[in-house]
Protein backbone atom coordinates (compact mmCIF):
# COMPACT_ATOMS: atom_id res chain seq x y z
CA UNK A 1 0.00 0.00 0.00
CA UNK A 2 1.02 3.44 -1.27
CA UNK A 3 2.16 6.02 1.13
CA UNK A 4 -0.53 8.46 0.02
CA UNK A 5 -3.36 6.04 0.09
CA UNK A 6 -2.59 4.94 3.66
CA UNK A 7 -2.67 8.91 4.78
CA UNK A 8 -6.24 9.21 2.68
CA UNK A 9 -7.47 6.23 4.53
CA UNK A 10 -6.59 7.95 7.53
CA UNK A 11 -7.78 11.50 6.75
CA UNK A 12 -11.30 9.27 5.36
CA UNK A 13 -11.68 7.70 8.73
CA UNK A 14 -10.89 11.00 10.60
CA UNK A 15 -13.56 12.68 8.56
CA UNK A 16 -15.87 9.70 9.20
CA UNK A 17 -15.45 10.37 13.09
CA UNK A 18 -15.49 13.68 12.79
CA UNK A 19 -19.38 13.82 10.90
CA UNK A 20 -20.31 11.52 13.62
CA UNK A 21 -19.55 13.46 16.67
CA UNK A 22 -21.07 16.95 14.67
CA UNK A 23 -24.02 15.28 13.59
CA UNK A 24 -25.69 14.01 17.08
CA UNK A 25 -24.27 17.24 18.24
CA UNK A 26 -22.37 14.97 21.11
CA UNK A 27 -19.51 12.12 20.66
CA UNK A 28 -21.65 9.00 19.29
CA UNK A 29 -21.81 6.23 22.00
CA UNK A 30 -21.08 8.82 24.98
CA UNK A 31 -23.45 8.11 27.77
CA UNK A 32 -26.72 10.13 27.80
CA UNK A 33 -26.71 13.25 29.87
CA UNK A 34 -28.73 15.09 32.34
CA UNK A 35 -29.99 17.95 30.93
CA UNK A 36 -28.46 21.04 33.30
CA UNK A 37 -31.51 22.41 34.00
CA UNK A 38 -32.97 19.22 35.40
CA UNK A 39 -29.73 18.69 37.43
CA UNK A 40 -29.86 22.08 38.80
CA UNK A 41 -33.21 21.95 39.87
CA UNK A 42 -31.99 18.72 41.54
CA UNK A 43 -29.41 19.90 43.01
CA UNK A 44 -31.24 22.40 45.02
CA UNK A 45 -33.83 20.13 46.37
CA UNK A 46 -31.17 17.71 47.42
CA UNK A 47 -29.40 20.54 48.80
CA UNK A 48 -32.77 22.05 50.96
CA UNK A 49 -34.48 18.91 51.58
CA UNK A 50 -31.56 16.85 53.02
CA UNK A 51 -31.78 19.27 56.13
CA UNK A 52 -34.29 18.25 57.64
CA UNK A 53 -32.95 16.14 60.68
CA UNK A 54 -31.22 19.55 61.25
CA UNK A 55 -34.49 21.90 61.17
CA UNK A 56 -34.35 22.27 65.21
CA UNK A 57 -30.93 23.57 65.03
CA UNK A 58 -31.81 26.55 62.76
CA UNK A 59 -32.81 30.07 63.73
CA UNK A 60 -35.93 31.44 62.34
CA UNK A 61 -34.37 33.26 59.81
CA UNK A 62 -32.42 30.25 58.48
CA UNK A 63 -35.85 28.30 58.59
CA UNK A 64 -37.57 31.11 57.20
CA UNK A 65 -34.99 31.03 54.29
CA UNK A 66 -35.63 27.32 53.64
CA UNK A 67 -39.33 28.05 53.36
CA UNK A 68 -38.59 30.24 50.30
CA UNK A 69 -36.16 28.39 48.63
CA UNK A 70 -38.68 25.68 48.52
CA UNK A 71 -41.32 27.80 47.50
CA UNK A 72 -39.00 28.67 44.93
CA UNK A 73 -38.48 24.89 43.82
CA UNK A 74 -42.43 24.52 43.42
CA UNK A 75 -42.45 26.15 40.38
CA UNK A 76 -39.61 23.98 38.87
CA UNK A 77 -41.17 21.04 40.16
CA UNK A 78 -44.33 21.41 38.45
CA UNK A 79 -42.18 21.83 34.91
CA UNK A 80 -41.52 18.07 35.48
CA UNK A 81 -43.14 15.36 34.03
CA UNK A 82 -46.51 13.52 35.73
CA UNK A 83 -44.63 11.44 37.38
CA UNK A 84 -41.43 13.25 38.90
CA UNK A 85 -43.87 15.79 39.23
CA UNK A 86 -46.06 13.40 41.61
CA UNK A 87 -42.55 12.33 44.11
CA UNK A 88 -40.77 15.10 44.31
CA UNK A 89 -43.91 17.60 45.18
CA UNK A 90 -44.75 14.96 47.97
CA UNK A 91 -41.07 14.90 49.23
CA UNK A 92 -41.38 18.80 48.89
CA UNK A 93 -44.38 19.68 50.20
CA UNK A 94 -43.08 17.27 53.59
CA UNK A 95 -40.19 18.87 53.66
CA UNK A 96 -41.57 22.86 53.60
CA UNK A 97 -44.20 21.11 55.76
CA UNK A 98 -41.39 20.59 58.91
CA UNK A 99 -39.32 23.71 58.45
CA UNK A 100 -42.88 25.51 58.44
CA UNK A 101 -43.78 23.73 61.87
CA UNK A 102 -40.44 23.87 63.16
CA UNK A 103 -40.78 27.21 62.68
CA UNK A 104 -43.86 27.70 64.45
CA UNK A 105 -42.62 26.16 67.24
CA UNK A 106 -39.84 28.28 67.60
CA UNK A 107 -42.13 31.46 67.20
CA UNK A 108 -44.36 29.87 69.72
CA UNK A 109 -41.54 29.21 72.59
CA UNK A 110 -40.88 32.96 72.53
CA UNK A 111 -44.40 34.24 72.99
CA UNK B 1 -105.10 -4.77 76.22
CA UNK B 2 -103.57 -1.87 74.75
CA UNK B 3 -101.35 -1.33 77.78
CA UNK B 4 -100.57 -4.86 77.30
CA UNK B 5 -99.43 -4.45 74.01
CA UNK B 6 -97.40 -1.47 74.92
CA UNK B 7 -95.86 -3.32 77.71
CA UNK B 8 -94.63 -6.20 75.74
CA UNK B 9 -93.27 -3.76 72.98
CA UNK B 10 -90.89 -1.44 75.19
CA UNK B 11 -89.77 -4.92 77.00
CA UNK B 12 -88.27 -5.82 73.24
CA UNK B 13 -87.06 -2.83 72.84
CA UNK B 14 -84.79 -2.72 76.31
CA UNK B 15 -83.74 -6.03 75.37
CA UNK B 16 -83.03 -5.43 71.84
CA UNK B 17 -81.15 -1.94 71.55
CA UNK B 18 -77.93 -2.94 72.80
CA UNK B 19 -77.39 -5.48 70.26
CA UNK B 20 -78.52 -2.62 67.77
CA UNK B 21 -76.71 0.16 69.27
CA UNK B 22 -73.50 -2.15 67.91
CA UNK B 23 -73.31 -1.22 64.37
CA UNK B 24 -69.54 -1.90 63.92
CA UNK B 25 -68.41 -4.89 62.67
CA UNK B 26 -65.65 -6.66 64.67
CA UNK B 27 -62.35 -6.66 63.03
CA UNK B 28 -60.26 -10.08 62.30
CA UNK B 29 -57.54 -10.17 63.54
CA UNK B 30 -54.41 -10.68 61.30
CA UNK B 31 -52.25 -13.53 61.01
CA UNK B 32 -48.50 -12.62 61.56
CA UNK B 33 -47.64 -13.26 58.41
CA UNK B 34 -50.70 -11.02 56.79
CA UNK B 35 -50.22 -7.91 59.77
CA UNK B 36 -48.67 -4.62 57.49
CA UNK B 37 -50.08 -6.60 54.28
CA UNK B 38 -51.47 -3.41 52.04
CA UNK B 39 -53.65 -4.48 48.96
CA UNK B 40 -53.39 -1.76 46.39
CA UNK B 41 -55.98 -1.59 43.69
CA UNK B 42 -55.84 2.31 42.11
CA UNK B 43 -55.36 0.90 38.42
CA UNK B 44 -55.34 -2.49 38.66
CA UNK B 45 -58.93 -3.52 38.41
CA UNK B 46 -59.23 -0.98 35.32
CA UNK B 47 -56.24 -2.44 33.77
CA UNK B 48 -57.39 -5.68 34.24
CA UNK B 49 -55.39 -6.78 36.46
CA UNK B 50 -55.45 -8.67 40.02
CA UNK B 51 -54.89 -6.08 43.15
CA UNK B 52 -51.33 -5.39 44.33
CA UNK B 53 -50.62 -7.61 47.76
CA UNK B 54 -47.75 -5.62 49.55
CA UNK B 55 -45.89 -7.29 52.22
CA UNK B 56 -44.64 -5.14 54.65
CA UNK B 57 -42.55 -7.37 56.72
CA UNK B 58 -40.05 -8.06 54.03
CA UNK B 59 -39.22 -4.54 53.02
CA UNK B 60 -38.95 -3.37 56.71
CA UNK B 61 -36.23 -5.81 57.29
CA UNK B 62 -34.44 -4.01 54.43
CA UNK B 63 -35.15 -0.06 54.83
CA UNK B 64 -36.29 2.00 57.39
CA UNK B 65 -39.71 3.82 57.34
CA UNK B 66 -38.02 7.07 55.96
CA UNK B 67 -36.84 5.79 52.78
CA UNK B 68 -39.70 4.52 51.19
CA UNK B 69 -42.20 7.00 52.69
CA UNK B 70 -40.25 10.10 52.65
CA UNK B 71 -37.30 9.92 49.95
CA UNK B 72 -39.24 6.97 47.79
CA UNK B 73 -42.55 8.80 48.14
CA UNK B 74 -44.86 6.29 49.25
CA UNK B 75 -47.92 7.45 51.32
CA UNK B 76 -48.86 6.36 54.42
CA UNK B 77 -52.33 5.15 53.74
CA UNK B 78 -53.11 2.43 51.19
CA UNK B 79 -54.00 3.66 47.97
CA UNK B 80 -52.82 7.33 48.53
CA UNK B 81 -50.25 7.58 46.88
CA UNK B 82 -51.78 6.41 43.46
CA UNK B 83 -49.07 4.68 41.41
CA UNK B 84 -49.12 3.70 38.35
CA UNK B 85 -47.35 1.35 35.89
CA UNK B 86 -45.69 3.93 33.95
CA UNK B 87 -44.07 5.58 37.27
CA UNK B 88 -42.70 1.80 38.12
CA UNK B 89 -41.46 1.58 34.75
CA UNK B 90 -39.26 4.91 34.89
CA UNK B 91 -37.41 3.83 38.15
CA UNK B 92 -40.22 5.80 40.95
CA UNK B 93 -41.74 3.73 43.47
CA UNK B 94 -42.19 0.28 43.18
CA UNK B 95 -39.44 0.92 40.03
CA UNK B 96 -36.79 2.25 42.39
CA UNK B 97 -35.49 -1.12 43.27
CA UNK B 98 -37.98 -3.09 41.28
CA UNK B 99 -36.23 -2.42 38.39
CA UNK B 100 -34.24 -5.88 37.31
CA UNK B 101 -31.18 -4.73 37.89
CA UNK B 102 -30.71 -4.01 41.92
CA UNK B 103 -28.88 -6.37 43.42
CA UNK B 104 -29.61 -7.37 46.87
CA UNK B 105 -28.22 -10.47 49.14
CA UNK B 106 -26.36 -11.59 45.93
CA UNK B 107 -30.16 -11.95 43.97
CA UNK B 108 -31.24 -9.59 41.27
CA UNK B 109 -34.63 -7.66 42.18
CA UNK B 110 -37.21 -8.18 39.52
CA UNK B 111 -38.53 -5.78 37.85
CA UNK B 112 -42.14 -4.45 38.47
CA UNK B 113 -44.37 -3.47 35.58
CA UNK B 114 -43.20 -3.24 31.74
CA UNK B 115 -44.93 -1.78 28.48
CA UNK B 116 -43.59 -5.07 26.52
CA UNK B 117 -44.39 -7.28 29.10
CA UNK B 118 -45.21 -10.71 27.22
CA UNK B 119 -47.20 -13.80 27.92
CA UNK B 120 -44.15 -15.43 29.85
CA UNK B 121 -44.07 -12.27 32.36
CA UNK B 122 -47.05 -13.05 33.34
CA UNK B 123 -45.65 -14.79 36.65
CA UNK B 124 -43.55 -12.16 37.10
CA UNK B 125 -46.74 -9.62 36.97
CA UNK B 126 -48.23 -12.22 39.61
CA UNK B 127 -45.91 -11.45 42.28
CA UNK B 128 -47.34 -8.34 43.00
CA UNK B 129 -50.68 -8.67 41.27
CA UNK B 130 -51.45 -11.20 43.79
CA UNK B 131 -55.00 -11.18 45.79
CA UNK B 132 -56.67 -13.95 45.73
CA UNK B 133 -53.83 -15.81 44.10
CA UNK B 134 -52.30 -18.81 45.21
CA UNK B 135 -49.21 -20.62 44.93
CA UNK B 136 -47.25 -17.04 44.44
CA UNK B 137 -43.58 -17.16 43.75
CA UNK B 138 -41.81 -15.58 46.40
CA UNK B 139 -38.35 -15.34 47.65
CA UNK B 140 -38.96 -14.89 50.81
CA UNK B 141 -40.79 -16.94 52.76
CA UNK B 142 -42.57 -15.55 56.39
CA UNK B 143 -41.26 -18.55 58.61
CA UNK B 144 -38.45 -19.19 58.15
CA UNK B 145 -37.31 -15.49 58.05
CA UNK B 146 -38.70 -14.55 61.13
CA UNK B 147 -37.54 -18.13 63.32
CA UNK B 148 -34.56 -16.53 64.34
CA UNK B 149 -35.48 -13.23 65.45
CA UNK B 150 -36.58 -12.20 68.75
CA UNK B 151 -40.39 -12.72 69.52
CA UNK B 152 -42.73 -10.46 70.43
CA UNK B 153 -46.75 -10.96 71.18
CA UNK B 154 -48.94 -9.34 68.28
CA UNK B 155 -48.79 -7.62 65.23
CA UNK B 156 -45.94 -10.03 62.85
CA UNK B 157 -44.85 -11.59 66.06
CA UNK B 158 -41.27 -10.15 65.45
CA UNK B 159 -39.40 -8.02 67.68
CA UNK B 160 -38.31 -5.42 64.95
CA UNK B 161 -36.83 -2.82 67.46
CA UNK B 162 -34.66 -5.46 69.38
CA UNK B 163 -33.84 -7.23 65.57
CA UNK B 164 -31.62 -4.58 64.56
CA UNK B 165 -30.22 -4.04 67.83
CA UNK B 166 -28.88 -7.45 67.76
CA UNK B 167 -27.92 -7.56 64.62
CA UNK B 168 -30.73 -9.55 62.50
CA UNK B 169 -31.75 -7.23 60.38
CA UNK B 170 -29.84 -3.75 58.80
CA UNK B 171 -32.31 -1.65 57.48
CA UNK B 172 -30.82 0.83 54.87
CA UNK B 173 -31.33 4.60 55.51
CA UNK B 174 -30.48 5.29 52.06
CA UNK B 175 -31.04 4.63 48.49
CA UNK B 176 -29.47 4.96 45.62
CA UNK B 177 -32.30 6.30 43.79
CA UNK B 178 -33.55 9.57 45.17
CA UNK B 179 -32.97 9.75 48.73
CA UNK B 180 -31.37 12.74 49.89
CA UNK B 181 -28.63 12.37 52.15
CA UNK B 182 -29.88 13.13 56.02
CA UNK B 183 -27.13 13.09 58.60
CA UNK B 184 -28.15 11.15 61.94
CA UNK B 185 -30.12 13.22 64.10
CA UNK B 186 -29.39 15.12 67.13
CA UNK B 187 -30.64 13.37 69.77
CA UNK B 188 -34.06 14.59 71.25
CA UNK B 189 -34.76 13.62 74.77
CA UNK B 190 -38.04 10.89 75.67
CA UNK B 191 -40.71 12.40 77.39
CA UNK B 192 -44.03 11.17 79.21
CA UNK B 193 -47.55 11.68 78.14
CA UNK B 194 -49.94 12.04 80.68
CA UNK B 195 -52.99 9.45 79.85
CA UNK B 196 -56.21 10.07 80.65
CA UNK B 197 -57.64 7.48 82.58
CA UNK B 198 -56.57 7.17 86.55
CA UNK B 199 -54.12 4.42 87.50
CA UNK B 200 -53.00 4.04 83.96
CA UNK B 201 -48.84 3.84 83.53
CA UNK B 202 -47.65 7.17 81.96
CA UNK B 203 -46.82 6.60 78.22
CA UNK B 204 -42.88 7.09 77.49
CA UNK B 205 -42.22 8.37 74.35
CA UNK B 206 -38.73 7.99 72.89
CA UNK B 207 -37.86 10.42 69.77
CA UNK B 208 -34.77 8.19 69.71
CA UNK B 209 -36.67 5.34 68.84
CA UNK B 210 -38.87 6.86 66.45
CA UNK B 211 -36.84 9.09 64.78
CA UNK B 212 -33.97 6.68 63.95
CA UNK B 213 -36.25 5.03 61.39
CA UNK B 214 -39.08 7.53 60.19
CA UNK B 215 -36.69 11.02 60.40
CA UNK B 216 -39.16 14.10 61.48
CA UNK B 217 -40.74 15.24 58.07
CA UNK B 218 -42.60 11.45 58.20
CA UNK B 219 -44.72 12.44 61.62
CA UNK B 220 -44.56 16.52 61.52
CA UNK B 221 -46.55 18.02 60.27
CA UNK B 222 -49.19 15.17 58.55
CA UNK B 223 -49.51 13.35 61.62
CA UNK B 224 -48.51 15.28 64.79
CA UNK B 225 -49.95 18.88 63.75
CA UNK B 226 -49.06 20.26 67.31
CA UNK B 227 -45.84 22.43 67.77
CA UNK B 228 -46.36 21.76 71.51
CA UNK B 229 -46.20 18.73 73.93
CA UNK B 230 -49.39 17.68 74.63
CA UNK B 231 -50.63 20.08 72.36
CA UNK B 232 -52.29 17.60 69.58
CA UNK B 233 -54.86 15.70 71.77
CA UNK B 234 -56.04 12.55 70.81
CA UNK B 235 -57.45 9.33 72.43
CA UNK B 236 -57.51 5.81 71.95
CA UNK B 237 -60.38 5.53 69.78
CA UNK B 238 -58.83 8.25 67.43
CA UNK B 239 -55.53 6.06 67.56
CA UNK B 240 -57.42 2.33 67.20
CA UNK B 241 -58.99 4.42 64.35
CA UNK B 242 -55.45 4.89 62.47
CA UNK B 243 -55.34 8.38 63.75
CA UNK B 244 -51.85 10.16 65.19
CA UNK B 245 -49.94 6.95 67.18
CA UNK B 246 -52.66 4.73 65.09
CA UNK B 247 -51.28 5.71 61.64
CA UNK B 248 -48.29 2.70 61.97
CA UNK B 249 -49.24 1.15 65.62
CA UNK B 250 -52.21 -0.24 63.94
CA UNK B 251 -51.21 -0.85 60.83
CA UNK B 252 -47.30 -1.94 60.78
CA UNK B 253 -45.72 -1.16 63.85
CA UNK B 254 -46.41 -3.26 67.02
CA UNK B 255 -50.01 -2.83 67.59
CA UNK B 256 -52.01 -1.02 70.31
CA UNK B 257 -53.19 -4.49 71.91
CA UNK B 258 -49.68 -4.47 73.13
CA UNK B 259 -50.62 -1.67 75.86
CA UNK B 260 -47.34 -2.23 77.76
CA UNK B 261 -44.60 -1.23 75.29
CA UNK B 262 -46.56 2.80 75.55
CA UNK B 263 -47.61 2.82 78.98
CA UNK B 264 -44.38 1.70 80.35
CA UNK B 265 -43.78 3.95 83.58
CA UNK B 266 -45.16 3.08 87.01
CA UNK B 267 -47.57 4.64 88.24
CA UNK B 268 -46.54 6.91 91.19
CA UNK B 269 -48.12 6.28 94.32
Amino acid sequence: MSKTRFIAILLFIGLIAQFGVCASGKPVGAAPQTAPAQQSWQREFEDVCSRTQDAMTFSQQELTALIQRCDALQGRIDKLDDTQKKVYMGRLRMCRGLYAYVLESKRNEKK
Amino acid sequence: MNRKMFFLVSLILIFCLPTLSQTGSKKKRPLPYEYGQVVINNFSDRAGMDPVVFQHWIHRSMFTCRVCHVDVGFGMKAGATGIKAIDNERGYYCGACHNGKKVVDGKTVFQACSTNATVEDQKRCDRCHSLNKKNVASDFDFFRFSAPLPKERFGNGIDWEKSEVLGFITPSKYLDVGSTMNKNLALQKDFALNPKVEGMPEIIFSHKKHTVWNGCELCHPDIFMGVKKGATKYTMLDISEGRSCGACHTTVAFPITDCQRCHSKPVQP
